[in-house]
């Protein structure tokens, strides 16, 4: 999140007007701003060992001791690692659009175009409540309705914040692993509903539309703007999870110890009978949360004995498939394709569940 | 005042983002005191007839000026050419 610039401005060239000034005038503050996100991070550890053992006065190794030090360390790490990566995300993400995204995929084929459009899901900047116009734009465009689909799967299952919560909680395997089986899922759904030809369920509205041409495209935003964009996020998402992490991590830390580590591991274990994984699945499509909300509370499932990729496969249904984007998505699909739609990405997050147990 | 721009269109189904965009926009006009027409529009036909990939959305006279994110008023005041 640094910038190369070495030039001070110079007073010929207004600041904010160029890149380049742009980067000389602003890029400083920014190459401070992560120096002391550097300097808060590496002191994470210390402070919160002093603040426990020294401060507080609770004795290394003990029960309370370690929970204590655990929340003190764990809350600040969440948070910083929030601010910092949301920060880079979305300003790295300022460079796509889903004009760009469209622009990219007219024209593609089936199978090529199902993997660049699960790829682009992840990185364009999208709402779910654009979820509809986004649709209708891509359709109209020429863009076959199974790239569409990988588009629009991708881009809720994918959470950056989800992202940045399983990466600061359980390292940096089990993030890929979510990317990865996050992909796959939106590759083959958009593979199954393209080759199953089922044009007549998309509203007749749609096909009748005749593509009009594209809006404003992101890449004109100026740094000013992105660098904008990327701290009116951290502020929003922090200011939306910080609640949800305190409270999170402090119940993990409380009940550390006090509840028995395989409570869970009768029913969402690895050795739990084999319709678990399904059973959790059923029961979080209906279910929707923030990712920001569901990441403390897959980790307190987790330390519980609850197998991993049943709890991932609980939390990847719980973002990825939401009410209010399916009541939206219905007026434009009709209910058979809908049903279809959300029923294939259950049974794929149900696959991902069954393969995150095998292999971890 | 005036300006080149005669109707605003807010374009969004109708989510926290766009009200907000809405409300900037609102703010703008009436604390310059042009004389504009500031609509909220919610129309999916709408959206996809100026090109709209992704709300909350602008148009200036049927003009796409900005989509996919929540403008400042700084913004909104450069867009109109306002001082």
């Amino acid at each position: 999140m640094t910038t190369g610039a070495v030039d001070r401005d110079d007073g010929a060239v207004p600041a904010a007007e160029t890149t380049a000034g742009w980067l000389s005038g602003r890029g400083w503050a920014l190459g401070a701003v992560a120096l002391v996100w550097v300097g808060l991070y590496v002191a994470i550890r210390p402070v919160a060992d002093w603040l426990s053992y020294r401060a507080l006065g609770l004795a290394r190794g003990s029960h309370v001791g370690e929970a204590v030090a655990f929340f003190f360390y764990d809350v600040p790490k969440i948070l910083l690692l929030l601010a910092g990566m949301i920060f880079v995300i979305t300003v790295l993400r300022s460079f796509f659009s889903p004009e760009r995204a469209r622009r990219l995929l007219s024209g593609r084929r089936e199978g090529l175009g199902n993997v660049l459009a699960s790829a682009l899901g992840i990185v364009t900047p999208f709402c779910s409540c654009s979820a509809v116009p986004l649709f209708i734009g891509f359709v109209e465009s020429g863009i076959p309705l199974g790239v569409t689909f990988s588009f629009l799967v991708a881009a809720p299952l994918i959470n950056e914040v989800a992202l940045v919560l399983l990466f600061g909680m359980f390292g940096w395997k089990v993030a890929a692993l979510y990317v990865a089986s996050g992909s796959v899922i939106a590759m083959l759904t958009g593979l199954l509903i393209g080759r199953l030809g089922l044009e007549r369920y998309v509203e007749d509205f749609v096909w009748q539309r005749q593509f009009k041409g594209s809006a404003e495209d992101a890449a004109t935003l100026s740094w000013e703007n992105r660098v904008a964009l990327g701290r009116g996020a951290v502020r929003d998402i922090l200011a939306k999870v910080w609640a949800y992490v305190v409270v999170g991590i402090a119940v993990g830390a409380a009940i550390h110890g006090y509840v028995p580590t395989d409570a869970l591991a009768g029913y969402m274990g690895r050795d739990a009978p084999w319709w678990s994984v399904p059973a959790v699945v059923l029961m979080a499509v209906p279910l929707y949360s923030n990712a920001a909300g569901m990441a403390p509370i897959l980790q307190a499932l987790v330390e519980k004995g609850a197998a991993l990729g049943t709890a991932l496969a609980f939390m990847m249904a719980v973002v990825g498939v939401s009410l209010p984007e399916t009541i939206l998505l219905r007026r434009v699909l009709k209910p058979p394709l809908l049903v279809l739609f959300i029923g294939v990405l259950a049974l794929a997050i149900i696959v991902t569940g069954y393969l995150f147990n095998l292999v971890l | 005042m005036t300006t080149p721009v005669s109707v605003i269109e807010v374009l969004g189904p109708g989510c926290a983002r766009c009200h907000e965009t809405f409300r900037v926009v609102r703010h703008v006009v009436e604390e310059a005191h042009i004389e504009c027409l500031v609509q909220k529009s919610e129309s999916l036909e709408r959206m996809a007839d100026l090109g709209v990939l992704s709300t909350p959305a602008l148009a200036f006279d049927g003009k796409v000026v900005l989509s996919g994110r929540i403008p400042k008023s700084e913004e909104v005041r450069r867009l109109l050419g306002l001082p």
